[in-house]
C-alpha cells in the first residue's frame, strides 16, 4: 500500500471468521505441544466453568490480528511490531472479527501505527498496536 | 503467600530450531488462513521462539507450579520483526524470565505474571529476525 493512501482514521479491511473450528484447535495443541485440555476437552472446560465449547487456543487469536495488519500493510515483510492484549476467551463455533484503525501516520520515518481489537460473537477478546512500514 | 520472583532471570537452554514447511502449512491452515510456501506467517514466531528456546509449556507450567488444568491464560504477547520468518529455515533462539508479579484482583483473585522473552536469529547474524515477548496468566488459589 502507497504511503499516501494511508491517514489517520483509515479503517481496516475486517478480518472475520465465521465460526471459529474446534477442529483445528486439536491441530493447533499438537503443534504448540500444549497439554491445557481447554483446548480439546469439553469435559474439563464445563469443569472450570468455561462452558461446553473448547477455547481457542492464544495463538490461533494471535494470528488472525496479526493477519488483518499484514493484510493492510501489503505484506508480511512490512510489519515491524505487534502487542497484544489477551482479554477474553474465544470459543469453538463463535464469529471473530478483527479490526483496526490506523491511529498515528510517520510519514519521515515511514511507518504507521495500527490500533487493532477483535470481538468473538461480540465480546472483546484481544486488543493491540501494530507498527507497520509504509509503501514507496 | 510464596511468590516466584525468583525465577527472574533464569534462562532457558537455548538452542536451534528449524522451522518445518509442513509446519507452517498446518499453522496456516490450523488458523483457517492460506498457506504461504514462501513467508511463513509472522505469528509462528511465537512457536520457534518456544521451540528454539528448549522450553514447553509444560516446562514454564512447572516452574511455576502450575497444572495443565489450573486456568492458566495467555495475557499479553509482544513480537518484534527485523525480517520475515521462512518455512525451512533455521534460527537460533536464546531466551529468559524477564518479570514475574504477583497480583490481585476482584474478579481474578489472585494471581501471577510471568514475563519471558526470547530472540531468533539466523545462525550468524548480529541482530535478531523477531523478538518474541510473552506474559502468561497464572491463578492461585488463596494461600497457594
Amino acid at each position: 500500500m502507497a504511503a499516501r493512501e494511508i491517514s489517520v482514521g483509515q479503517q481496516l479491511e475486517p478480518l472475520v471468521i465465521e465460526s471459529v473450528d474446534p477442529a483445528r484447535m486439536k491441530t493447533m495443541a499438537a503443534i504448540l505441544q500444549d497439554p491445557n485440555p481447554i483446548h480439546y476437552d469439553t469435559a474439563v472446560t464445563q469443569a472450570l466453568g468455561l462452558g461446553d465449547k473448547p477455547v481457542n487456543q492464544g495463538p490461533i487469536n494471535l494470528t488472525w490480528l496479526i493477519e488483518s495488519a499484514v493484510r493492510f500493510a501489503g505484506g508480511p515483510e512490512r510489519l515491524v511490531s505487534v502487542k497484544i492484549r489477551f482479554l477474553g476467551n474465544v470459543f469453538g463455533g463463535e464469529r471473530f472479527e478483527c479490526t483496526g484503525t490506523v491511529g498515528a501516520v510517520d510519514h519521515d520515518a515511514g511507518v504507521a501505527e495500527l490500533e487493532l481489537s477483535a470481538t468473538s460473537d461480540g465480546r472483546p477478546v484481544l486488543g493491540g498496536v501494530a507498527v507497520v512500514t509504509l509503501g514507496s | 503467600m510464596e511468590g516466584y520472583e525468583h525465577l527472574v532471570g533464569h534462562r532457558f537452554p537455548g538452542g536451534t530450531y528449524t522451522l518445518p514447511g509442513w509446519l507452517s502449512w498446518l499453522w496456516a491452515d490450523a488458523a483457517q488462513l492460506p498457506p504461504d510456501d514462501d513467508a511463513a506467517h509472522p505469528a509462528l514466531a511465537y512457536l520457534v521462539a518456544m521451540q528454539g528456546a528448549g522450553v514447553s509449556i509444560q516446562d514454564i507450567f512447572d516452574l511455576m507450579d502450575a497444572t495443565a488444568d489450573s486456568g492458566v491464560m495467555f495475557g499479553e504477547c509482544q513480537l518484534d520483526y527485523h525480517g520475515i520468518m521462512r518455512p525451512g529455515a533455521t534460527y537460533e533462539c536464546d531466551g529468559e524470565i524477564i518479570e514475574v508479579q504477583r497480583k490481585s484482583g476482584r474478579r481474578a483473585g489472585v494471581f501471577d505474571k510471568l514475563s519471558f522473552r526470547v530472540g531468533l536469529r539466523e545462525p550468524g547474524a548480529a541482530e535478531p529476525v523477531a523478538v518474541c515477548t510473552n506474559t502468561w496468566i497464572f491463578p492461585r488459589a488463596a494461600g497457594s
